[in-house]
């Protein structure tokens, strides 16, 4: 009965258009309702609540670290530096994409921005080399979804708060299994374009290389900062998000010069605006997860996930199988926002490793960007590229496919998340 | 005169925390005393919010019962900040003494007037520092150890004037902040150090007993207000069974904890008395810093008390 | 009306500044003086709180709240009406609610200070009165606008598929 009156509410008003955050809103109501005690101060207390925490700052300052990164020019100098060195392989301009992916993904958290900023970049030149264009479009929107997986995460960041689970484990422990969705990308991209003739470009000598170094260098050693911070103590991952904002400005405005400071005020706008989508939606999720917490929903579907219950592995992959069909139809946000308070308790019980579930829902929940038919990063993609859906879902499929089996590996073999996490974390 | 009910109550802690045992004694105490009407129900870990929000909610009635700090009441009422001053108690033998007496119930008269009824005291214990730099054995060693404490005014202060530097940071932070060595140290009850792995990342103990934090069984007054007087009269009855079992476990705990930190390798130290002594020399000027927050009507209550029970 | 809005997108830049300049200034403090200012911690949490719930009434206005459209757009207008009115009547009991709320928890939250500022802490948790207020009107608005049959097509859907990509308007212009 609860699970019926949670998705139906849910679901009936995210259908009539309204705004995720108020469905939630009116998904809270509904529980009450259902648990015969409408309490107004519930409502106002834990919607601020949800907000008034210390370590979702990181949220506006890794978005407007994103922001002044994309304005100050250093997507642009980690292709052209990656162009260099790869450029003149067969499938080069492929290698660089991943390369270039993987680099956004640890200086920024966005999955549509990352694919967006590296396709209006590439995808001009794969056309006119000869490449595949929904086979390029479609590597480069797997590419962007590595984003949310290696830190700095919005996502990582959320669930974290969400689930009260350290944020600081979360980041170092989404590194390698970030890295293995890019290694993922070269080897389905080594096999799918193995007999592609595109023109390729020439070789570079050391020189052109070293001077792309040097110009990228800003841009190229902030990925280090950031991990190495965390890793070292440096400091906190609200800390981190803070740090990346000043140095972004700092290259962007006076050292590559490409930043004026008039655009500073409309950045800050847009990215307090953004924050406070992301964010207010967080705050009417903490509303339905006091009340998940107090109805008998997580007992419900402990009770439904059961038969499951004894074996971790298999538990798992019937987790991330649900989350992967979820994933299909709701976006990055929504699924994180809904089903993280739902599953936390199952997890718990199942003694299955926080951390280690967060990563792979996290990974799974980026997955779910480019799965058909709800997805932002092919929205983007198909506009980046000028092509239609169909045409870039064909070439999508094996990059999609790439990741699901990375995804898979880490349900069969926690290790390939634990062990590095206890190697990164070795005092 | 007894109807069905349940008691949901909100925990910062974990469940195998001594709280858990004081709930489960209060929890079969109500059963039995009211013939199976009256339920315990823990939520733990924060599940319903932190400490501070879900003492808002007992206030406005969506919650039963928090068992709580003193934290979220100083910030309604500063006269509990008496609790956050350094060595305020000399052992958990006065800290009952004080705290079941005339005192405790004074403080807990304050509350209603604020949407409250305080059950019982519980406590979470007397607090320790551990840190990864060196073992303390005099005030002069906290210099430049950069320390995790609660965001609260008076403790910020101690060990500013310690002269360490003080980091507020969220509970759930602490492992990883101490991990990544973002701070060197934190300072909590014996219980907690064991049950968040803080071993596993700090390498030095230091017994310094610098505050006894008491704990509060905190129940909603509009709630209160519609029970049955049996009914009150059954809670607070049971709470004072729940507080006999939880102080007992969660002494007996602090000394299976110490074994245990040291059996993970921590390295354990006392400080010698001398220093003891200059420690609480130098921290006199807390007081005396907050003696116009806190109310010198308070502290003369406290210290009066205390001067009794010393017997001097 | 765009004025007030500009106003507040002001408001929005200045608090996040602040909030970059405390946090990052403690980072300096710790590692170069070895101290920290903890009013900062608290205060850059408030303002956010402000961003967060001042921002949910400006991005209700510039239809920027993530929602999923698919269904809705699939209607004709007629049904695409009925929604919609469901849906902004929804909002505004919520918004209804939300004001309740926090004026029976009002008293509660003036009377608890903030553990490091002392500040009141209805002025952070106050600030929900604002987003009840802003986006109960929006709401009614919009229905009145449904009433009177003044409603355009392109504002029966105001919701965003996209939660990252937000345009970055035009330095000092209002977004319309
Ligand atoms: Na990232
Ligand atoms: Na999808």
């Amino acid at each position: 009965m609860t699970i019926a009156i949670f998705t139906g509410s849910l679901l009936g008003a995210i259908m009539l258009g309204m705004p995720i955050a108020f469905a939630l809103f009116v998904c809270a109501i509904a529980l009450m309702l259902l648990q015969g005690n409408i309490d107004t101060t519930i409502l106002s207390q834990k919607l601020v609540e949800g907000a008034d925490s210390f370590p979702l700052l990181a949220i506006p300052f890794f978005m407007l670290a994103g922001e002044l990164m994309n304005a100050g020019g250093i997507s642009k100098r980690i292709v052209t530096f990656a162009l260099t060195f790869v450029g003149h392989l067969r499938g080069g301009l492929g290698f660089v994409a991943i390369f270039a992916s993987v680099m956004m993904a640890a200086i920024s958290g966005s999955a549509a921005a990352d694919a967006a900023a590296i396709g209006a970049l590439l995808i001009p030149m794969m056309r006119q080399a000869g490449y595949d264009v929904p086979r390029s479009a479609g590597l480069i929107a797997a590419g962007g979804v590595i984003a949310p997986v290696i830190p700095p995460s919005i996502g990582l960041i959320v669930f974290g708060v969400i689930a009260n689970v350290s944020i600081g484990k979360l980041f170092l422990a989404g590194i390698v299994p970030g890295l293995m969705m890019g290694l993922s990308l070269v080897l389905a991209w080594l096999w799918v374009a193995r007999r592609d003739k595109v023109t390729i470009l020439p070789r570079q000598n050391w020189g052109v290389r070293l001077r792309a170094g040097i110009d990228g260098i800003w841009a190229l050693i902030m990925p280090v900062g950031i991990i190495g911070g965390l890793k070292f103590g440096i400091f906190t991952p609200t800390e981190a998000g803070v740090v990346a904002c000043v140095y972004a400005f700092v290259v962007g405005a006076f050292i590559y010069r490409e930043l004026p400071l008039r655009q500073l005020y409309p950045i800050l706008v847009a990215s307090a605006k953004s924050t406070s989508v992301i964010v207010f939606l967080i705050a009417t999720a903490l509303i339905s997860a006091w009340l998940i917490t107090l109805s008998e929903l997580p007992e419900q579907v402990a009770t439904m996930l059961s038969p499951f219950m004894d074996n971790k592995i298999l538990l798992m992959f019937v987790i991330m199988a649900i989350v992967v069909i979820v994933g299909t139809a709701l976006d990055f946000a929504p699924t994180l926002m809904i089903l993280t308070p739902v599953l936390m308790p199952v997890i718990k019980q199942a003694g299955i490793d926080p951390v280690y579930f967060g990563v792979l829902f996290i990974m799974n929940n980026a997955i779910g960007l480019i799965t058909p038919p709800v997805g932002i990063v092919l929205n983007v993609m198909c506009g980046v590229a000028n092509i239609s859906m169909n045409e870039l879902m064909k070439g999508l499929w094996p990059f999609l496919w790439a990741e699901l089996i990375v995804l898979f590996l880490l349900v069969l073999f926690p290790d390939l998340v634990m062990v590095p996490l206890a190697w990164l974390t070795r005092p | 005169q007894f109807q069905n009910r349940t008691i949901r109550v909100s925990n910062g802690v974990s469940k195998e925390h001594p709280m858990g045992n004081g709930l489960a004694a209060m929890g079969a105490c109500t059963l039995e005393k009211t013939g199976g009407k009256m339920k315990i129900q823990p939520y733990w870990d924060g599940a319903l919010g932190n400490d501070l929000t879900a003492t808002q909610s007992v206030r406005t009635g969506s919650l039963e019962m928090v068992l709580t700090s003193t934290a979220p009441l100083t910030s309604i009422i500063p006269a509990f900040g008496v609790f956050d001053l350094p060595f305020l108690f000399n052992d958990e033998k006065e800290a009952d003494q004080l705290l079941d007496g005339k005192v405790g119930a004074w403080f807990s008269d304050k509350l209603p007037a604020v949407g409250a009824v305080n059950l019982s005291w519980w406590e979470n214990g007397f607090r320790h520092t551990t840190n990864s730099r060196r073992p303390i054995t005099k005030a002069e060693d906290f210099s430049g150890v950069k320390m995790r404490v609660m965001q609260n005014n008076i403790f910020i202060d101690t060990f500013k004037e310690l002269g360490s530097n003080a980091v507020p940071l969220a509970f759930s932070e602490i492992y990883s902040a101490l991990e990544t060595r973002t701070v060197d140290g934190q300072e909590n009850p014996f219980n907690n150090i064991e049950n968040m792995k803080f071993y596993e990342v700090q390498k030095y103990l230091t017994l310094t007993k610098h505050a006894y934090s008491p704990t509060l069984v905190l129940f909603s007054k509009k709630v209160w207000d519609g029970l049955s007087p049996e009914e009150q009269n059954v809670l607070k009855e049971c709470a004072a069974v729940g507080q006999k079992e939880q102080r007992k476990v969660n002494r007996e705990k602090a000394e299976v904890s110490l074994t245990n930190l040291k059996s993970q390798g921590m390295q354990i130290n006392e400080i010698a008395p001398e220093e003891m002594a200059r420690m609480r020399d130098k921290l006199r000027v807390i007081n005396d810093r907050h003696a116009a927050s806190i109310g010198r009507e308070t502290l003369d209550l406290v210290f009066g008390e205390l001067k009794r029970i010393r017997g001097n | 009306m765009s004025r007030v809005f500009q106003a507040i997108e002001a408001l929005l830049a200045v608090m996040l500044s602040a909030m970059v300049v405390m946090v990052f200034g403690n980072v300096v403090l710790r590692y170069a003086f070895n101290s920290g200012i903890t009013v900062s911690e608290e205060l850059a949490r408030f303002f956010f709180v402000w961003i967060t719930f001042i921002g949910a009434v400006v991005a209700m206005h510039d239809g920027s709240h993530l929602g999923m459209d698919g269904f809705v757009r699939t209607l004709s207008r007629r049904g695409k009406v009925i929604c919609f009115t469901l849906s902004q009547s929804l909002i505004l009991i919520c918004c209804a609610m939300l004001f309740w709320g926090t004026w029976l928890q009002h008293e509660v939250n003036a009377s608890t200070m903030a553990p490091v500022t002392e500040i009141p802490m209805i002025w952070v948790y106050g600030v929900s009165y604002v987003s009840a207020l802003g986006i109960g009107a929006h709401a009614l608005i919009k229905l009145w606008r449904v009433a009177t049959g003044r409603i355009r097509d392109n504002e029966l859907i105001d919701i965003s598929e996209n939660e990252e990509i937000h345009p970055i308007p035009v330095a000092g212009g209002a977004d319309r």
